[in-house]
């Protein structure tokens, strides 16, 4: 197998590295990832990228977390079982707090782990294709391509409007 | 300015406008015919019921537009203009809330009853005057607040019919100055809102806490203004849905202003079910019998608790679990018909909180075609104010908006 080259093109503005990102998903090359220094979501939309898994992940600890939160404030009534100003023991209409703060909490648990499995981290070579200005001005967008098309690729980035660099992968 | 002219003919739709003036004559004849009936009370009830629900609207309507302006927000520079729109419901809004003096006798059970030193607050000619004093400072403010943001969108061009031609005279006299008319729309806004919770709260406590004399709630009257911008949301999401079916993209509405629409609206569905929770918990903490009798008869007694559920699940537990999900909030058809049961279940909850205090004998929950029909008279009357509205303006709602940031 030939070895792949990673070329990376530096651009100034969103919407031109959104047409690159646009023109790359269309041509033979491979779009490897894309760098940006926000959240864009005209970024997002032009790589089409499969719908993230993240809020699963949140909307199940949400769910645990209601169950467990309603559950400890029954268990700990069970616990002392006082009857206090004529209420039930075990009390829905309060424990209902007990449930939602839980379900905050838990629901950020979830987030987090959800983010930590899903965004494939952690993770140490990124740095080896990387432009410190991605975290300022630029947009990054990195492409593999054979040996050989190195050239070719280089072209296309910069008629795409960018600074090309390119890696050996 | 073919794009205007392409607005215009959308509102000059006839056969639209018929159907609501048809839908005006229907509610008209319906209330008449309830008025002349065994019980003329009814008919009252569901006018209250109606006044309520479709001032909530546009008062809720236009705030969107006010608050999106104060928090200088960009996204909803095309939504602003068809909240806007919403104000042109005050001036009936303000007409209807004069009508109601007529039905006095039928409204209010503690007439006549002793209120043991409530009469300094509640009587009748200091309730209707401080009320109308009240709508008509809001609505004052909700106008001043339009005249400047029509102002400010002012479009040179041929300005279309009498009232844009007059303003469109006295504007171009004056010097287009739009951080002035920007300032003047943020101190107006902050007056609104200000106006908004004071006297959604007095119309509250007046016309609908008022009705069980003895019974206080301090939160009735921010539960009733969180309510209120609640289904303003959802009347703007059916009013933008539908601009957007009849104009496609050149409404200037795109999938993501529905996706953060329907988020708001989601937002105040969880708002409006959690100032309810905080009313009943300390309702149910403090188990006072003057406090709690007022819940037990509407979630706990027939027929009454039957229509709380019923309110519960349309307004609360459908919505909630449907926007959850987030491509829905973009599917027009489907969020018109959500919004619109959600406005049934705001109807409905109007009816939960008066309907136990003005009908004490119930056996059934008193509903019946009629109140439909009654209902169906003030959309009539919501859809063609806002229709005239559009027609005056349309240029000024659905021109330049996106240029002016």
């Amino acid at each position: 197998m030939p070895a792949r080259r990673y070329v990376l093109g530096s651009f100034k503005g969103e919407s031109e590295a959104t047409l690159a990102i646009e023109a790359l998903k269309k041509s033979s090359w491979e779009l490897d990832r894309v760098h940006t220094p926000f959240p864009s979501h005209k970024i997002s939309e032009a790589l089409k990228g499969k719908k993230s898994r993240v809020g699963y992940f949140t909307l199940m600890g949400g769910i645990i977390g209601f169950l467990t939160g309603f559950a400890l404030a029954v268990y700990t009534a069970v616990q002392w079982n006082i009857i206090v100003s004529g209420k039930p023991v075990v009390a829905w209409i309060p424990f209902l707090i007990v449930g939602f703060e839980f379900t905050i909490l838990f629901a950020v648990f979830g987030n987090v782990v959800g983010l930590l499995t899903q965004a494939r981290l952690p993770e140490f070579d990124t740095l080896k294709v990387y432009d410190p200005r991605f975290s300022g001005e630029y947009f990054g967008i990195v492409a593999t391509c054979d040996e050989g098309e190195e050239q070719k690729l280089k072209d296309f980035l910069t008629n795409m409007g960018g600074e090309v660099n390119a890696f050996e992968g | 300015m073919t794009s205007n002219r392409g607005n215009k003919e959308i509102f000059k739709n006839r056969p639209v406008l018929l159907t609501f003036a048809v839908f005006v004559i229907i509610g008209l004849g319906g209330f008449v015919f309830q008025l002349a009936g065994q019980h003329p009370e009814r008919a009252w009830q569901a006018y209250l019921i109606n006044f309520l629900l479709w001032s909530a609207v546009a008062q809720g309507g236009l705030l969107f537009s006010m608050v999106t302006h104060l928090t200088k927000a960009r996204w909803s520079k095309p939504l602003q203009g068809i909240a806007e729109s919403f104000a042109a419901f005050f001036p009936i809004s303000f007409g209807l809330f004069l009508v109601l003096f007529l039905g006095r006798d039928h409204l209010f059970p503690w007439l006549g009853r002793d209120l043991h030193g409530k009469e300094v607050w509640l009587n009748l000619p200091f309730l209707f005057w401080r009320d109308f004093f009240g709508l008509l400072i809001l609505y004052g403010l909700g106008f001043a607040y339009l005249y400047y943001a029509l102002r400010l969108k002012m479009v040179p061009g041929e300005p279309h019919g009498v009232m844009h031609r007059f303003l469109h005279k006295r504007w171009s006299r004056g010097a287009h100055d739009p951080d002035r008319f920007r300032a003047k729309m943020s101190t107006l806004s902050v007056l609104y809102i200000v106006a908004y919770a004071l006297v959604l709260s007095l119309v509250a406590f007046d016309l609908v806490m008022s009705m069980d004399p003895h019974w206080i709630s301090t939160l009735f009257g921010a539960y009733s203004f969180v309510k209120a911008f609640y289904v303003g949301l959802g009347s703007l999401i059916i009013l933008a849905a539908a601009v957007r079916l009849s104009q496609g993209e050149q409404s200037g509405l795109t999938s993501s202003h529905f996706h953060d629409l329907g988020k708001l609206f989601f937002a105040f569905c969880l708002a409006w079910a959690d100032f309810f929770y905080c009313q009943f918990i300390v309702i149910w903490y403090a188990n006072i019998s003057e406090e709690t009798s007022y819940i037990i008869k509407r979630t706990m007694l027939a027929p009454w608790n039957s229509l709380a559920w019923t309110v519960f699940i349309v307004s609360f537990v459908i919505p909630f679990f449907i926007l959850l999900n987030r491509s829905i909030k973009t599917k027009l058809n489907f969020m018109i018909v959500l919004c619109s049961v959600v406005l049934a279940g705001i109807w409905l909850e109007h009816l939960l909180l008066l309907g136990p205090a003005l009908n004490p004998r119930a056996v059934a929950v008193p509903l019946g075609p009629v109140d439909g029909f009654i209902t169906l008279g003030f959309l009539g009357l919501m859809v063609l104010s806002i229709l005239f509205f559009l027609r005056l303006f349309p240029a000024l709602v659905f021109g330049d908006q996106r240029e002016v940031v």
